[in-house]
């Protein structure tokens, strides 16, 4: 299989940052032979991204290796290795056996290990997501607190424009996962009759993949979840008020008030 | 410079964040386009022959540009020699566009700058650093700091897209 090695060096080279570096006793990786054995070869290693090069030195000009990082977990190394700082990197591709490694020292090791676990491009994608969620979500609110002001100020006027409804709902993706009062939303029937909501859908894994009890939102959740009783009493009001309405244009059923 | 292809094959067999039987030409003066499956799977390009299921090859997708060529084709080439282009023709400009944009967000420092800018506007209107949960917030890779003064600039400007 073919692959841009010229520029894939010439990255690897590059100013780029680095995510991580260090000196790595190395036994696996492409074209090693089949079993470890020995202290393995001492190359210096530079982490960028998802991809690990190694040097023979850290002045290197040209990368020994490339190993990607992509559909692999990484392990403190098993028992049968009498190696003290051993960790190994395990590909879900089937038939490839674990590329084994070592560092200097537990600190080296633990950096390392985590360094490599995080490096996933599939990692960093979840994380923007993440965050650009965030990011939407806090100006809505912002824009929600001003809103509110003006509400306070503005007696009986409904908040019939786009923009009011919409924040209550693509806050309620924001569900935090432990039990928060936010459950109470859900309980009062909040459900988005017939609006597409594709980001409410994302959410979900995302939040699970955070882990139980890892709350997605930013720590400002009691704001949050006042938000959501508001706005979930907001929303019912107005379906109500356009279930009436559509009852309203059927024959024979009573006409109602304008809630 | 060895890599380890078994696992680079395996991930070209991954879902992509695009697929699409495009005409595509090599950088090599004289090279004839030719009809092949084109995948992007996280940063990398795969690209197979249209009746195999194992790649012809793969392009990694970092530092690299993307140009508009003639209308519905664009071209991949890299900062090392930007005049050596792939070349890849569309059946509409619409789908070239697509790619075009795709390609362009498809690399890992992207993603990278794309993060600290998030960051750095949640930071600034709620006061709290959205990496702690994670935590990830001490690591060198996110701080504003690690971006060359030009991307860092763009950063905490108020548009990503000025990053394109």
């Amino acid at each position: 299989m073919k692959l841009n090695k010229r520029s894939v060096a010439h990255y690897a080279l590059s100013d780029s940052p680095a995510d991580h570096m260090g000196f790595l006793r190395t036994w696996g990786g492409p074209g090693a032979p089949p079993t470890p054995s020995g202290t393995g070869r001492r190359c210096w290693f530079v982490l960028k991204g998802n991809l690990l090069f190694s040097f023979e030195s850290r002045e290197g000009q040209a990368p020994l290796s490339l190993v990607v990082l992509e559909g692999c977990t990484v392990e403190l190394a098993e028992a049968p290795v009498p190696e003290e700082f051993a960790f190994a990197i395990h590909f879900d591709a089937p038939g490839v056996r674990p590329h084994l490694l070592a560092a200097d020292g537990q600190e080296a090791q633990e950096a390392w290990v985590k360094a490599l676990s995080r490096a996933s491009f599939s990692y960093m994608r979840l994380v923007v997501r993440e965050l650009e969620s965030q990011l939407q979500d806090a100006r809505r609110s912002l824009a929600l607190h001003r809103c509110t002001s003006q509400k306070a100020s503005a007696s009986c006027r409904k908040p019939q424009a786009p923009d009011s409804r919409s924040p209550g709902l693509e806050n309620g993706h924001f569900l935090p996962r432990d039990c928060s009062p936010v459950g109470t939303v859900e309980g009062v029937g909040y459900r988005p009759v017939g609006w597409d909501l594709p980001e409410w859908e994302l959410q979900g894994p995302t939040g699970l993949l955070l882990g139980r009890g890892q709350s997605p939102v930013s720590p400002e959740t009691s704001c949050f979840s006042t938000l959501h009783d508001w706005y979930g009493q907001e929303i019912l009001k107005l379906r109500q008020g356009w279930q009436q309405r559509a009852q309203g244009k059927q024959p024979g059923c009573k006409r109602q008030d304008k809630p | 410079m060895r890599y380890n292809e078994k696992e680079l094959r395996a991930l070209s067999q991954q879902p992509a964040e695009m697929a699409a039987e495009l005409s595509m030409r090599g950088p090599k003066k004289g090279s004839v386009a030719k009809r092949r499956l084109v995948k992007l799977v996280v940063n990398f390009l795969f690209y197979f022959r249209t009746d195999e299921a194992e790649p012809l090859g793969a392009l990694l997708l970092e530092r690299c540009r993307v140009s508009q060529e003639e209308p519905g084709g664009f071209s991949i080439s890299f900062i090392e020699d930007p005049e050596r282009k792939y070349y890849f023709e569309c059946c509409t400009q619409e789908q070239c566009q697509e790619w075009m944009e795709a390609l362009r967000r498809a690399s890992y420092e992207y993603m990278r700058c794309s993060l600290i800018f998030y960051r750095n506007e949640i930071q600034k209107m709620t006061g709290k650093d959205p990496l702690e949960q994670f935590g990830i917030s001490e690591e060198a890779r996110f701080q504003l700091s690690s971006l060359p003064r030009d991307r860092r600039a763009a950063c905490v400007g108020t548009q990503l897209d000025e990053l394109d």
